[in-house]
């Protein structure tokens, strides 16, 4: 299931390593140097994903944003920065893009995080509201989850956290992002508050059943899958 | 030209300038009153005479001509002259010296009376009397020029006196300003050149506007200083704690280099990432602390609910208390129902401060997190059991680097309480470190928001 992604990002050798990592996974990857040429390309060609630097010679990667998203174009944007403070983080995602991730990044990171985006614009057009992994069940109107017909008991956050795993289900999930979006923090706590709250839920999900569902994927992150 | 002189020339030009205006004045108004009074003068005794002439004929014009008053008058001219200009009656003894025709009207000449030895200058009125007799009446300006030639001279020695006191003043007034400036330019060079120490000599209150600007300075370079010797101990405190991640950094890329197996070598690969990992937070965090302390996070304030925001790092944060065996307890302020601030980093500073707490006061078994507001702040706070930090190395811990673990034996730079500062003055709040009897609350105490007129 090759998408169409488009990178714009002025740095030859990041450019080199997201376009070669993102080829393997079976993408088709563009690529723009710089703010003028990524504008040009994203109106032009239909992608399913672009991946915006925030400085850029020229025109830099925020004004490529507004300009996108004042001309209607709603393709997810990852935007790619150096700038690490939660002020510039939150200056980013408030300027239009989709999701912000801080350079140096793990590719592990970049892929779960542009999974995520794609799946997102795939699951616009899902109209089942019912979330299923293998024999887990998510009602995300009733708030309830039932693996193999069994009703599990969780709490407000463990839910929040299962129902962002399932929505990337079969995909790296990182802990920083689990601290983005279902915490909505966008600072790095530092200590293993991630790891304890997935514990907990994969306490209450896996445990008296045979096959695990939530897995622990070295150096990035966690999966749930089947 | 050196300012004094600049100053001294320009103070003499002023002084010329603003003489010369009222020189002017004054002689111009002088000579304009003196010449008013005396043609009309003039005209008031020819009209008189000729009215005795109309009355009396030219021997009643002859009698007042004589009158004694008149002719006693040391400064009056009458006479009758004949058709040549040759006086017949009055205080003339020659004719006036006319140069022309006689004709009527106002004329000035030279007249001799009777008992001087030279003619002196007049003002005169000419009179046709009849075909054969003119009158003459005038009166002597001599003297009048004598006391403008008296008044012109004082003037110009009165100028003479004001341009020299104007260069004078301007030269002391140079003089005082240009040794003001010049403490002032050798110390702020000084300054400049390295030597942070040096203050201008300046009054704690009052004095003159030298003294004020001195002062702003002194300020100035205070603050110049401290900034630059925070700079520098921050530089030196970074290069420094950089140095042992750095280090394990290093160590753990050789271990995984050298390891043959496979699988060791991923492990130890992981390690590296998470040995760089720790290196980035270190250096996001102290980027962080820069942010906060520029204030352009301001724009980023919005309103919100502080209880709501404890509450849910509270909840955030017990399960990682429980498995420390720590009670982790929330008490809200209930009657403070938001806050104006950025909600992003004052979570990310109580989180600090809860960590702090799970990492150095959890052998007191209890951690308590609330959010207190009395009349004049509000406070965002951390409280816990544990060994507490004693009165005298608060100060420390609340600097960046400083970390009073001695043995440093746990991860972490020392920033977190620096960072909590930060975001506290972004605030306009402070972070204190209170005794908890025993353990440590840490409190950011931020100024109570004026309610009613806030806006988000």
């Amino acid at each position: 299931m090759g998408r169409k992604i488009l990178i714009v990002e002025d740095d030859a050798d990041t450019a080199a390593y997201l376009t070669r990592g993102l080829t393997e996974e079976g993408h088709s990857v563009e690529h723009a140097a710089n703010g003028q040429d990524g504008l040009f390309r994203a109106t032009d060609g239909n992608f399913d994903l672009i991946i915006l630097d925030r400085m850029l010679p020229g025109l830099d990667g925020i004004a490529v944003l507004k300009a996108l998203r004042a001309a209607g174009i709603t393709t997810p944007v990852l935007v790619l920065s150096a700038l690490a403070s939660v002020g510039d983080r939150i200056d980013g995602l408030e300027s239009g893009s989709d999701d912000y991730l801080v350079k140096p990044f793990s590719f592990a990171e970049l892929l779960a995080r542009a999974n995520a985006l794609l799946r997102r614009s795939e699951a616009r057009v899902n109209v089942d509201p019912k979330l299923t992994v293998a024999d887990l069940e998510i009602d995300p109107l009733a708030r309830s989850v039932r693996r193999a017909g069994k009703k599990l008991d969780l709490k407000p956050r463990e839910y929040l956290l299962l129902e962002y795993f399932a929505r990337n289900a079969g995909r790296v999930v990182t802990r920083t992002m689990l601290l983005e979006k279902v915490w909505d923090y966008h600072f790095d706590p530092g200590t293993n508050v991630i790891d304890v709250h997935v514990s907990r839920l994969r306490r209450k999900l896996d445990d008296g059943f045979e096959k695990p569902l939530l897995h622990t994927v070295r150096g990035a992150g966690y999966m749930l899958a089947a | 030209m050196p300012i004094t002189l600049r100053i001294a020339l320009f103070a003499g030009l002023l002084a010329l300038l603003s003489n010369l205006a009222v020189i002017g004045f004054i002689t111009f108004r002088t000579h304009d009153e003196m010449s008013t009074n005396r043609v009309q003068q003039l005209q008031e005794q020819g009209e008189a005479l000729s009215d005795v002439y109309r009355s009396g004929g030219l021997s009643g014009l002859r009698s007042a001509v004589l009158d004694p008053d008149l002719q006693n008058d040391p400064q009056a001219v009458v006479a009758i002259l004949d058709r040549a200009g040759r006086p017949l009656v009055g205080s003339l003894a020659a004719a006036p010296v006319l140069g022309g025709p006689l004709h009527e009207g106002y004329l000035t000449a030279k007249v001799r009376r009777r008992g001087d030895s030279t003619g002196r200058e007049a003002s005169l009125r000419l009179m046709p009397i009849d075909p054969g007799h003119w009158l003459l009446t005038g009166r002597l300006t001599g003297e009048e020029m004598a006391v403008r030639d008296i008044l012109e001279r004082s003037l110009l020695i009165g100028l003479a006196i004001a341009v020299l006191l104007g260069l004078l003043t301007g030269g002391l007034l140079a003089q005082f300003v240009e040794r003001r400036v010049r403490d002032i330019v050798g110390v702020t060079s000084a300054f400049g050149a390295g030597d942070f120490a040096r203050r201008l000599p300046a009054p704690v209150q009052g004095g003159d506007a030298f003294a004020g600007l001195s002062r702003q300075i002194n300020h100035m370079l205070d603050r110049i200083a401290t900034l630059m010797e925070e700079l520098r101990m921050l530089t030196d405190s970074l290069a420094h704690d950089l140095r042992s991640p750095v280090s394990r950094l290093r160590s753990a890329a050789d271990a995984a280099v050298s390891a043959s197996d496979e699988r060791e070598r991923d492990a130890l690969l992981g390690n590296v990432i998470a040995q760089a990992d720790s290196l980035m937070r270190v250096l996001t965090t102290v980027l962080e602390i820069g942010r906060s302390e520029s204030m352009t996070a301001r724009s980023q304030f919005t309103r919100f609910d502080p209880d709501a925001l404890g509450r849910e790092l509270v909840e955030m944060y017990e399960p990682v208390a429980e498995e420390q065996e720590v009670t982790l307890s929330f008490d809200g302020s209930a009657v403070w129902p938001e806050i104006v601030g950025h909600r992003q980093l004052l979570a990310q500073a109580l989180s600090n401060l809860i960590e702090n707490s799970l990492a150095y006061g959890a052998s007191g078994g209890q951690i308590h997190v609330f959010i207190a507001a009395d009349e004049e702040v509000i406070r965002l706070g951390v409280a816990d059991r544990g060994p507490g930090i004693p009165a005298e190395r608060r100060e420390e811990a609340r600097r960046r680097f400083g970390r009073l673990d001695p043995s440093r034996s746990r991860q972490g730079a020392g920033l977190g309480l620096a960072l909590v500062q930060a975001i506290a003055h972004l605030h306009d709040g402070q972070l204190v470190l209170r005794d908890n009897r025993p353990g440590l609350s840490a409190e950011l105490e931020l100024p109570r928001p004026k309610l009613p007129e806030a806006t988000a």
